[in-house]
C-alpha cells in the first residue's frame, strides 16, 4: 500500500512547511485490543494538512488517545493505513526514524527520566541521531532557555514544579526539530496558570516554526482555540 | 550563554552509567559477584598455569629432557628395574628414578618431597648452603631453604616425615619454588613412607647432546620413541610436555578451572538478573525511549553498555583481588613452596576478555527483551 514514491530509509529531517497539502492522511483506521473484544477506533479516516492546528476532544475511552499514538508511529492499527507526506507508516516509512526526526512527543504525564537533569532530558532525544555531544547539549540548553528555563536547566525533574516539567518535556519534543508536534493532554496535570502558559507556548512554537500540531484534549476551552476541531466518540468521529 | 556553557553534556556511556549508579546497592552487590568469579580465575588459573611453569623451570634447570611415566594411568607406578632398559637406549646419557608427593610436614606446612638416589644427577643443578648430600639407604633429608625458613630448621636438625624421623643432613638452595620449598629424601626411603617398594613415579632422562645437524625438538621426539619403544606400556614425555600433564599440575588445573567456572558461573547469573531486574523496572522508560525515536538496537546497546560495563569494572576489581590473593597464598607458610605470586599479562587480558564477554553474554536476554518491548506498551506499564 505504500505510495511509489516512497522510501524505506530514514526521512529527510522537519522544518518549517511551506506549501500546504495533506502530511498526514489515515485510512480506515481500525485498532482492536484483547483479540478483538474491544475497539478503540472502528473506521477512522483523517486528513491533516501540514502547518495544521487540529485539537482531538472526546470523552475517555473514545478511542483519542489511540488515535493520536497511531499518527505519531507509536502503535500499529490492526487495519488500515497512516500515510506521512503519502507514505505509508510502517511499510515505506520506517517508525522509528519517523518518530525520532519528524514528530515530537508531549504526555500528560511528562515522562521525564528522573535520573536525569533537564538539560540531560532534552539530550537524551537527540542520542538516537547522530550528533556531537557538545551540539547535543548546546542545543538542548537553548530550547531550555526559549522554555524560560535558564537557570533550571540542571536541576532533576524532582526539584521542578509540574509546570516547569512540562516545558522541559516540550523542549525534549522539538530537540530533533520535527514536523510534527503530537501533544496528548498536554494540560491534563497543569493548574489553569501553567495550562494557559503551556497551550501560549505551544502555539508559538506551531506559528514560529510552521509545525503541524494536533493536540489531544478533554479540555473545551482548549479544543475550541485550535481552527479545526475533531470529536471522537466510541472509536469513531462525530465531526 | 554562561548557562549553554555550563549544561551538563549527556553522553551514551554517561546515561548508561548514571542508569547502573541509580540503584548503587545493586549494582555494587553485583559487582561483588563478577569480581569473586574473575578474582578466582585469576588466582586460580593463574597460580596453576604459574605451578606449570615452574615444573618447566625446574625441567630445565635440572637438565631434565624427557620425563618416563606409566601410560594411561593418573597416578603413574613403574617397576624401578626398568632403569637399565631406559640406560640401554643409545641417546641415554644418564636416568635419574623418581618418586614425588605432596605431604604434610606439620599441621601448618604442606610441601612437596621429593625420592632421589644419592647419584642423580639432578641433584647437580641444586647449590647446597650448607650441610652435605644424602646417604642411600639413610633417614637423611635435604631441605629447600625456602622450606627451612618455613619450618625454622637447619642442617642437624630432625624433621619427622610420615611418623618417620629424618635428620636434615643439608640445606640448599633451589631457583624454583618447586625446588626451594621441597624435601628432597633417598628413594629408597621415599618408597617405604609412599608404600612403593621397588616402584617410582618416572624416571628423569637426560640425553647425550644433540647431533650437529638435528633440531632439538626432533632429537627429543625420536629418543622418546625409543623409549616407549623399548618399554611398551610407558609413555616418554618431552620435558615441556611433561610440565603440563604431571598429575599435581593436571588436577591444579582441573580444580583452578573448574572453580572459576563455578564462580564465574554466579557472577554471570548476578549481572543478568540486576541487568533483568533493571529492564523489568524501566519499562515504561524504555517506552519512552522508543517514543523519542530510539530504535530497538539503540535499547540493546544501552543495555549491554550497563551488563558491560558491569562486567569490566567487576574485571578490574576482580584481577586487583585474584592477584592480591596470590600475594597472600605466596606469603603463606602453608601454602608458600606451591605458590608463586607472579600473573602473566596475558592471563589479565585474558580475565579482562572473559570479564567483558561475561558481561554481553549475561546483558544479551535483557537486552533483547527491552528491545521489543512496545512503546505504546511499555508507556501505559504501571
Amino acid at each position: 500500500m505504500s505510495s511509489p514514491n516512497s522510501t524505506s530509509g530514514p526521512i529527510s529531517a522537519g522544518g518549517p512547511i511551506s506549501a500546504r497539502g495533506p502530511i498526514l492522511e489515515a485510512r480506515g483506521l481500525v485498532k482492536s485490543y484483547d483479540e478483538g473484544r474491544v475497539e478503540a477506533l472502528r473506521g477512522v479516516d483523517v486528513r491533516i494538512d501540514a502547518g495544521e492546528y487540529v485539537a482531538i476532544s472526546g470523552p475517555s475511552g473514545s478511542g483519542k488517545s489511540t488515535l493520536l499514538h497511531l499518527l505519531g508511529g507509536l502503535d500499529i492499527a490492526t487495519q488500515g493505513q497512516v500515510f506521512f507526506k503519502g507514505s505509508e507508516l510502517g511499510s515505506a516509512v520506517d517508525l522509528d526514524s519517523y518518530r525520532s526526526h519528524q514528530v515530537g512527543f508531549i504526555f500528560q504525564a511528562f515522562y521525564l527520566l528522573p535520573t536525569l537533569r533537564a538539560v540531560e532530558n532534552v539530550q537524551v532525544a537527540m542520542l538516537a541521531v547522530h550528533e556531537s555531544a557538545g551540539n547535543r547539549a548546546e542545543r538542548a540548553a537553548t530550547l531550555l532557555e526559549e522554555m524560560g528555563l535558564k537557570h533550571r536547566m540542571n536541576h532533576f525533574p524532582s526539584q521542578l514544579s509540574a509546570g516547569e516539567r512540562q516545558r522541559v518535556a516540550i523542549a525534549r519534543a522539538l530537540a530533533n526539530g520535527p514536523t510534527l508536534l503530537l501533544a496528548d493532554e498536554p494540560t491534563g496535570n497543569l493548574d489553569s496558570v501553567n495550562s494557559a502558559r503551556t497551550m501560549e507556548i505551544l502555539s508559538g512554537i506551531r506559528e514560529q516554526r510552521g509545525m503541524t500540531m494536533i493536540v489531544v484534549t478533554h479540555e473545551n476551552d482548549i479544543a475550541h482555540a485550535a481552527p479545526r476541531h475533531i470529536r471522537i466518540r466510541d472509536g469513531r468521529i462525530e465531526s | 550563554m554562561l548557562a549553554k556553557f555550563m549544561a551538563s553534556q549527556l553522553s551514551f556511556t554517561g546515561f548508561a552509567w548514571k542508569n547502573l549508579w541509580r540503584r548503587r546497592l545493586r549494582t555494587l552487590l553485583t559487582l561483588v559477584g563478577i569480581t569473586m568469579g574473575i578474582g578466582a580465575f585469576v588466582a586460580l588459573v593463574g597460580f596453576s598455569r604459574a605451578f606449570e611453569h615452574e615444573w618447566m623451570r625446574m625441567y630445565t634447570s635440572s637438565g631434565i629432557d624427557i620425563a618416563v611415566v606409566q601410560s594411561n594411568l593418573l597416578s603413574s607406578s613403574i617397576d624401578e628395574s626398568l632403569a637399565a632398559k631406559i640406560s640401554a637406549v643409545p641417546d641415554v646419557a644418564q636416568v635419574a628414578p623418581m618418586i614425588f608427593n605432596l605431604m604434610d610436614l606439620t599441621p601448618e606446612v604442606n610441601a612437596l618431597v621429593y625420592g632421589w638416589r644419592a647419584n642423580s644427577y639432578e641433584l647437580d643443578s641444586l647449590t647446597l648452603l650448607s650441610g652435605h648430600r644424602f646417604q642411600d639407604g639413610t633417614t637423611e633429608v635435604l631441605l629447600g631453604d625456602l622450606l627451612a625458613g618455613n619450618l625454622g630448621k637447619k642442617a642437624g636438625d630432625m624433621l619427622s616425615i610420615q611418623g618417620t624421623n629424618f635428620t636434615v643432613v643439608g640445606i640448599y638452595h633451589g631457583s624454583t619454588a618447586l625446588e626451594a620449598g621441597a624435601v628432597i629424601m633417598p628413594l629408597d626411603q621415599m618408597q617405604i613412607i609412599a608404600g612403593m617398594e621397588g616402584k617410582v613415579t618416572a624416571f628423569h632422562v637426560k640425553l647425550r647432546p644433540a647431533p650437529g645437524g638435528a633440531s632439538y625438538d626432533e632429537y627429543v621426539k625420536r629418543a622418546s620413541a625409543a623409549i616407549e619403544a623399548a618399554l611398551p606400556g610407558t609413555r616418554a614425555y618431552p620435558a615441556a610436555e611433561r610440565a603440563a600433564n604431571n598429575q599435581i599440575v593436571v588436577l591444579a588445573h582441573s580444580v583452578a578451572w573448574g572453580t572459576s567456572a563455578i564462580a564465574l558461573l554466579i557472577g554471570i547469573l548476578g549481572i543478568a538478573n540486576t541487568m533483568a531486574m533493571s529492564v523489568f523496572e524501566r519499562t515504561r522508560e524504555i517506552g519512552i525511549l522508543r517514543a523519542l525515536g530510539w530504535k530497538g538496537r539503540h535499547v540493546i546497546l544501552l543495555i549491554l553498555a550497563e551488563a558491560t560495563a558491569l562486567g569490566f569494572v567487576g574485571g578490574l576489581l576482580g584481577i586487583a583481588a585474584g592477584w592480591g590473593g596470590l600475594r597472600l597464598l605466596s606469603a603463606l607458610p602453608q601454602t608458600a613452596s606451591i605458590v608463586s605470586a607472579s600473573v602473566s599479562p596475558l592471563h589479565l587480558v585474558e580475565s579482562l576478555v572473559i570479564a567483558v564477554a561475561s558481561g554481553l553474554l549475561a546483558g544479551a536476554y535483557p537486552a533483547w527483551r527491552g528491545a521489543r518491548l512496545s512503546p505504546v506498551e511499555a508507556l501505559r506499564y504501571e
